[in-house]
């Protein structure tokens, strides 16, 4: 099957059963859409993220300390999956995780480029990765962008920061390409097979929105190609070369040939907006994930749909409050649900 | 009658008075037609600022819907770090155009709607719908602009009309007539200057 010793995965894969029976059934999710702020805020407080709520109730109010207490939650889960796996299981979670590390280097670099001060770069971070607070903290405090690379000597992100020459995009898409790239490593070096293919497919389902985003921008062929991120599974080097070269439309048209148009074809025609795609497509991955976690009870499958499934309610959750603070009307707010 | 007492009964003064009459109504005739040049022009103005005004309120409300799903969807810590990307703030420049005598301003903006790839941020880490919601204020600070300029404008030639409205008005109904009663009046006393001189001269001959 290509699933590596199930024994390896046992413990973590019954903590993390037990994990998941705590997320908020997708049932709520239409019933919390009826209630008032207050009472939505009332029943998170009351649920498995009042720890969270109480610790930062001092520093932030309102729909604000809900989002941060969501992403307090949200670091405090993957640092408890990290600190209850081993092995393996805690190289690929390790590995997958990254991306909250990119995310705060990233942070950090944007604040110190434009000069923003150490309290409000903070707040922009979520220590759901390896990078602990304290350290974060610790790098905040450094002045420049330069110094901030130069903290990062030693860890494998020094290899991509030191590039830096005051692109600040360019940076962070190397970034991310490196770690889709160390993650199919990562994944290619374990028996994983099944990880692998999700992860390939995690980076189809990025470079279609990549796609969608950079045609509908009427962006040149050269530059799409050397934003996508190479490694997918259905879209391979020539699929890529092919449909960037297409119009929009018939780049849309051209989808048809790949498996994922069906998770996109009711919203195709009306893209006037690209939200519906890219919902649609979170969806889509979040389903796949979670059917062949089934079919895998004891192997990284599962570990990885919790973390996926933890992301989307925390999603879910915010999107519920803060489009009901901004007076979203109820549909928008139903289309960027992930249920 | 203050312009009586101060006017001597004299045919240069006359001459005078003529003159500046003829200049005063040549005068008023001209801002006559530039009052009603302005307000043409001002109605002009009117019509693009309306829909300047529209354009921003509707610009507006779809900015304020594209930032607010950005933040319900992706997080207002998403959005903040985001927006720490942006660094460039558009350049203003500032030159004056000549309307009917009116110096009006224009302004022009360099780089405010910029390209996908040109926005500063990362694309693989980010969504649509936060370049949406940059795209939707690019272009409202864009139409922001432009209804500096309109309504600026407005604004000074509204000024300028009420300004040569005053003008028009004080020549036609104070500066003209007090000059031609002036006028009259030094006709007047010439005459009868004229007719004491001939019955005085007529009282010699007897």
């Amino acid at each position: 099957m290509g699933i590596s010793d199930g024994s390896k995965y046992a413990y973590i894969a019954a903590r993390v059963r037990a994990m998941k029976s705590k997320l908020i059934p997708k049932e709520m999710y239409p019933k919390f859409l009826n209630m008032e702020i207050p009472e939505i805020t009332r029943f998170i407080g009351e649920s498995e993220y009042k720890k969270n709520v109480d610790e930062i109730s001092k520093k932030y109010s309102g729909t604000d300390l809900f989002e941060h207490a969501l992403n307090e939650n949200l670091a405090l889960t993957y640092r408890k999956l990290l600190d209850v796996s081993q092995g393996e299981a805690n190289f690929l979670i390790t590995e997958y995780l990254r991306s909250w590390d990119i995310w705060n280097i990233k942070t950090i670099i944007r604040g110190k480029f434009s000069g923003a001060s150490e309290d409000e770069i903070l707040e922009d971070v979520v220590s759901a990765g390896q990078l602990r607070y304290r350290d974060i903290i610790e790098i905040v405090k450094i002045d420049t962008v330069e110094g901030v690379i130069a903290a990062f000597a030693g860890t494998p992100y020094y290899s991509v920061l030191k590039e830096y020459s005051g692109d600040l995009a360019d940076i962070e898409d190397k970034l991310d390409k490196m770690y889709y790239s160390n993650l199919l490593k990562a994944a290619s070096s374990t028996e994983n097979k099944l990880f692998l293919k999700y992860l390939m497919k995690e980076i189809d389902l990025k470079n279609l929105k990549l796609l969608f985003r950079m045609k509908r921008g009427g962006m040149e062929r050269e530059d799409i190609l050397k934003m996508l991120i190479p490694g997918g599974f259905e879209l391979k080097d020539a699929d890529l070369n092919r449909l960037s070269s297409l119009s929009f439309d018939e780049f849309v048209r051209a989808l048809e040939d790949y498996s994922y148009w069906k998770a996109i074809s009711d919203v195709s025609e009306e893209l006037s907006s690209l939200w519906n795609v890219e919902t649609r497509l979170d969806k889509y991955a979040q389903s796949y994930i979670t059917s062949i976690s089934y079919y895998y009870p004891l192997s990284i499958l599962p570990v990885l749909s919790y973390i996926i499934s933890k992301k989307i309610e925390i999603d879910n959750l915010r999107i519920i409050v803060r489009g009901k603070e901004t007076a979203l009307k109820e549909d928008i707010i139903k289309t960027h649900l992930v249920m | 009658m203050a312009i009586k007492d101060n006017i001597k009964p004299t045919r240069s003064e006359l001459i005078d008075l003529k003159k500046k009459i003829k200049l005063s109504q040549s005068g008023h005739k001209l801002l006559k037609m530039k009052r009603d040049g302005l307000i043409l022009e001002l109605f002009e103005i009117l019509e693009k600022a309306k829909d300047i005004r529209k354009d921003v309120e509707a610009q507006f409300s779809l900015a304020s819907l594209k930032i607010a799903i950005a933040k319900s969807v992706e997080g207002s810590v998403v959005v903040k770090s985001t927006a720490f990307a942006l660094k460039d703030t558009p350049e203003l420049t500032l030159v004056s155009k000549n309307v009917m005598g009116v110096v009006v301003p224009k302004i022009e903006a360099s780089s405010v709607h910029k390209k996908l790839d040109e926005h500063g941020y990362g694309l693989i880490g980010t969504s649509s719908r936060i370049d949406e919601a940059v795209d939707s204020f690019e272009v409202l600070v864009e139409k922001i602009i432009l209804a500096a300029e309109i309504e600026t404008t407005m604004k000074r030639l509204l000024d300028d009309i009420e300004k040569t409205k005053r003008r028009v008005n004080a020549l036609e109904f104070k500066v003209i007539p007090e000059l031609i009663e002036a006028q009259n009046f030094i006709i007047l006393r010439l005459e009868e200057m004229e007719r004491e001189n001939t019955f005085r001269l007529k009282r010699i001959k007897g």
